[in-house]
């Protein structure tokens, strides 16, 4: 048989409305065979067993937000939609904990539990429209982290489906649990490498009583390191810390100079004093501008940072190196900015114009520096020049491939060639 | 308590033994290796009692020597077990089938600790305590904070991925370690994660931090710090009783406010602590709850308002606030050490450890006080009341005949409980040895098989630390019972 007439065999599997068109789950300009949506986790289950045994090739998607994460895949069959299962399965708001379906999409989730006062402290890129398992699948860090615990941190809980169809849990509902291996850490960034994650639980925090998006604006990349620093280092209740290069500033809607961004939560009283120390900061620096600016400043970055048509790397620089990273990727005509906290400096240029030299430079400039480089998006042929992810320890990625995915049904050539 | 292999340990070496330990002190050095028979008594155990002596112990003091130890034990044929302080509370260190025990703590350097990146480097044997002292320097902190922290090992936390009080805001160890170097069960020398946080790829380190030495030996760590609060301030809440406590604790997380600790000392602890430590807990009082909020000055102010309303209209008796530094290093210290206090009360104390969602507080403790007084025990409350995570101890005295055993049943109860309950068999002191047989209470048979796949995907085999969290493995389904006797704390041993 061939390719096709085994994905056409998976549609019986299903009632007849869950077909959906193949050109809309192209990745990397490939279609697959067959794009299904099941709507229940039992669905899942056929589906992925059924492409297991017939040595097909399944690649999950939520929100198709992130596709170009990881090396080309070298064969794709079938693409499981899970945007179906989108189901609440508990939520207990004075546990502050909630188990949900994979495939709702954080804002709903977040609308859920805003309306207990609640949320999931997670900014991934582009926006809130990505899918829990996606979230998940690629743990993306955002401007937030490492100021409020993200994604990573607050996962207590994972059900997947096994390329056999096998459901296994890992975890449980309560926040603290070291019972067994982690496996939802296993699969917290493994794009998909392990299982089909269909459920997850998470430890949730209280929203913010409000908060506040602050700018300074400063000479120098050295100087906006000084006052970024200074700023950290009063223990204000900050949820995010930037440095951003003046084509980054431009395009959160700044004035082109370097800045330093910041978003402060609390209560009247906390804000009061964060904006104090703003001021006091500016005077000290001399900054020629500072002051609040629109919140929508770190969305603009968060959705740049989301753009599947830009490249997007990620490089990871100890926290006294991110103004000189960021600095170092401007340079290099790549639109950057750093979270000061993470380590973490995006750097984002036009597909077309991205080489893989440049890509190389700056991931040897990381390293250097104790670091990394991701390519969290760029044009399949750089991904499969160079290495995405960029880890020394490839024997137990491929082991522990080989344990879960022997036949290599799932997103098969993400990780590695042979994985 | 008698252990049922001694006679047959305490037989004079074998060749083969012989042999094992001059292939250890070629490699490690005459000084770094224990062979004979009277030096190996106090690594046959960990924060309990006598389990199985080892065949031999070392202690490497390079990531070369933990390698070289690993090769040498797997070219015998005889099992390794990682250890670090051994204030273990499921058997993780025990050799439960003897080999070549692995004693960290010469590895005990702080290599670094760079106050910009807001990073240190430590080896493994390096004492939590120590750690946090030093970061204070720097005005930074280390949270992970388990009770045990004056001598319990970073290493022995990132492999039981240890909790405290402070894990409540903070998270438990996994939170905080960046990168780890590893000895593989081969001897392979890996480095998981990255000195920066979030490194690409799959979260190996994630995958090890808690899989309590049986995944390899971590022998240099990289964790993250942070800035100490501005401000702190601790309040003691005195209620009626536990189950009032209890219905506090989830009203005053519910509320929006999360304490960055939150703790319940029940009765039995405070009539054990106070005489003792003078720390100034009511002896009257049902329950006290231990309770921090940091922050800036501005929100701490308004968050201890806060808790001292919530705390009261939940019915507290009174509600008092630390006024200074001592005071509140007081109501701390009564805190820890709450559980040697026992000790002082209590001939044997069986120390258990399971979590349920917050909001089952008040049933569950309600229930745990009604199943220990049916079988006819004290039981002392100490515990992580915000996160959920219960820590009765059960007094008891092993001369009386057939205590042991009536306590080894309730602890099973309580531990049924919390699963009923919506929980988990451990919160933070791990499966080890002693609850390989409760995991199926919580795990179906896919899951553990799923579990022993990552095992077998980083070669953990029969031998490295064989038998702890699956109830699985050659020779190790034997006498589950014996097993949980380690469990039985000798009192006072670890104030
Ligand atoms: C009074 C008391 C209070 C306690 N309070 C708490 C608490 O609040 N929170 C909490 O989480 N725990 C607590 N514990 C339990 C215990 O202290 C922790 O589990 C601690 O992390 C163990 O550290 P250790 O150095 O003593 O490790 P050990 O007991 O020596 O070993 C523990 C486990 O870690 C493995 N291991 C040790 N070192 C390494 C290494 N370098 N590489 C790989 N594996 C290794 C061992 O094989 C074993 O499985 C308490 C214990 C006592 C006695």
């Amino acid at each position: 048989m061939t390719t096709t007439t085994n994905a056409e065999a998976l549609r019986s599997l299903l009632p007849g409305d869950r077909t959906r068109n193949v050109a809309d789950y192209a990745i990397d300009g490939t279609a697959p065979a067959i794009a299904l949506r099941p709507q229940t986790r039992d669905e899942v289950v056929r589906v992925v067993a059924a492409a297991n045994s017939a040595g097909l090739v399944l690649v999950p998607l939520g929100a198709r937000t992130a596709t170009a994460l990881g090396r080309p895949l070298t064969r794709y069959d079938v693409a499981l939609d899970t945007t179906g299962l989108a189901r609440v399965v508990e939520y207990e708001p004075n546990d502050l904990t909630a188990t949900i379906e994979a495939g709702m999409t954080l804002a709903t989730f977040q609308e859920t539990l805003a309306a207990h006062g609640q949320y999931l402290p997670a900014d991934p890129p582009p926006s809130d429209n990505v899918t829990i398992g996606g979230l998940l699948a690629t743990a993306r860090p955002g401007a937030w982290r490492h100021h409020v615990p993200g994604q990573r941190d607050l996962v207590l809980g994972i059900t997947a489906i096994q390329p056999d169809g096998t459901v296994t849990h890992s975890g449980g509902r309560v926040v603290k649990n070291v019972s067994g291996y982690d496996m939802h850490r296993m699969h917290t960034g493994a794009l998909g490498a392990f299982g089909v994650i269909v459920e997850a639980t998470f430890k949730l925090q209280p929203l913010p009583v409000s908060t506040r998006t602050l700018a300074i604006e400063c000479e120098s990349f050295e100087s906006a390191a000084d006052v970024a620093y200074r700023l950290w280092d009063l223990a204000l209740p900050l949820r995010a810390l930037s440095i951003l290069a003046p084509g980054a500033a431009e395009v959160a809607g700044l004035p082109p100079r370097v800045q330093v961004l910041l978003e402060c939560m609390g209560g009247d009283a906390v804000l009061a004093r964060c904006e104090d120390a703003i001021r006091r900061e500016a005077a000290t620096s001399r900054a020629p501008h500072a002051g609040e600016v629109r919140p929508g400043s770190f969305v603009t970055l968060r959705a740049l940072a989301g753009t599947s048509a830009l490249t997007v790397l990620r490089l990871g620089v100890p926290s006294s190196q991110v103004a000189a990273a960021t600095q170092f990727a401007t340079e290099r005509g790549y639109v950057a900015w750093g979270h000061l906290a993470a380590g973490s400096v995006l750097a984002v240029m036009p597909e077309a114009n991205t080489i893989a030299e440049s890509v190389r430079a700056l991931r040897a400039y990381a390293r250097e520096r104790g670091g990394f480089l991701e390519i969290e998006s760029a044009p399949a042929t750089l991904r499969a020049e160079v290495d995405p992810f960029d880890t020394p320890e490839r024997t137990l990625v491929t082991s522990l491939k080989r344990q879960f995915d022997p036949s290599g049904t799932l997103n098969r050539g993400r990780w590695q060639e042979d994985v | 308590m008698r252990n049922p292999f001694r006679r047959s340990v305490e037989q004079a070496l074998d060749a083969s033994r012989t042999a094992l330990a001059s292939d250890l002190i070629a490699a490690l050095g005459e000084q770094n290796v224990l062979w004979r028979a009277e030096d190996l008594i106090g690594y046959e155990y960990d924060a309990t009692i006598d389990r199985r002596r080892p065949d031999a112990v070392v202690f490497p003091s390079t990531t070369e020597q933990v390698s070289a130890a690993i090769v040498i034990a797997n070219a015998f044929g005889v099992p390794i077990v990682p250890r670090g302080s051994g204030t273990g509370l499921a058997g993780g260190a025990v050799p439960i089938m003897g080999g070549v025990v692995v004693v960290l703590t010469r590895m005990n350097r702080i290599v670094e600790i760079d106050p910009r990146d807001r990073v240190a480097v430590i080896q493994p044997g390096v004492i939590n305590l120590r750690l946090q002292d030093e970061c204070a320097k720097y005005g930074l902190l280390y949270a992970p904070d388990p009770s045990s922290q004056r001598i319990c090992t970073i290493g022995g936390n990132i492999a039981t991925n240890s909790g405290g009080p402070h894990t409540l805001a903070h998270g438990s160890t996994v939170n905080h370690v960046l990168g780890i170097e590893v000895v593989l069960p081969d001897g392979r020398v890996t480095y998981l994660g990255s000195r920066v946080p979030d490194a690409p790829g799959i979260d190996l380190r994630g995958v090890f931090v808690g899989s309590e030495g049986t995944l390899g030996i971590v022998t240099s760590i990289t964790v993250r710090l942070q800035r100490q609060p501005e401000a702190v301030r601790t309040m003691l809440a005195i209620f009626e009783s536990i189950e009032i406590a209890s219905e506090a604790v989830s009203a005053i997380i519910s509320g929006g406010v999360i304490p960055v600790a939150l703790e319940m000392l029940d009765q039995e602890i405070i009539r054990a602590v106070e005489p003792r430590l003078h720390v100034g807990y009511p002896l009257d009082a049902g329950a006290v709850l231990l309770i921090e909020v940091e922050g800036l000055r501005e929100s701490v102010e308004a968050d201890a308002q806060y808790v001292v309303t919530a705390c009261r209209e939940m019915g507290a008796r009174e509600v008092r606030t630390a006024e200074s530094e001592a005071e509140r290093a007081r109501l701390w210290e009564g805190r820890k050490g709450g559980i040697g206090a026992i000790g002082a009360i209590s001939p044997n104390f069986y120390i258990l450890d399971g979590v349920v969602p917050r909001t089952q507080l008040p049933k569950v403790m309600a229930e745990v006080m009604r199943l220990s007084a049916e079988a006819g025990f004290r039981c002392a409350n100490i515990f992580h009341a915000g996160d959920g995570n219960l820590h009765p101890n059960i007094m008891f005295d092993e001369l009386v005949p057939g205590a042991t055993q009536k306590v080894l049943d309730l602890g099973g109860a309580i531990m049924r409980l919390c699963v009923d309950s919506g929980g988990s068999i451990t919160g933070e002191h791990g499966v080890g040895l002693e609850k390989r047989s409760y995991m199926e209470w919580i795990f179906s048979a896919a899951d553990l098989e799923a579990q022993q796949r990552i095992r077998d995907a980083w070669g953990t085999g029969e031998r490295f630390n064989p038998c702890k969290i699956l109830p699985t493995g050659h020779g190790c389904g034997a006498g589950h019972e014996a097993e949980i006797r380690q469990h039985l704390a000798t009192p006072g041993v670890y104030v």
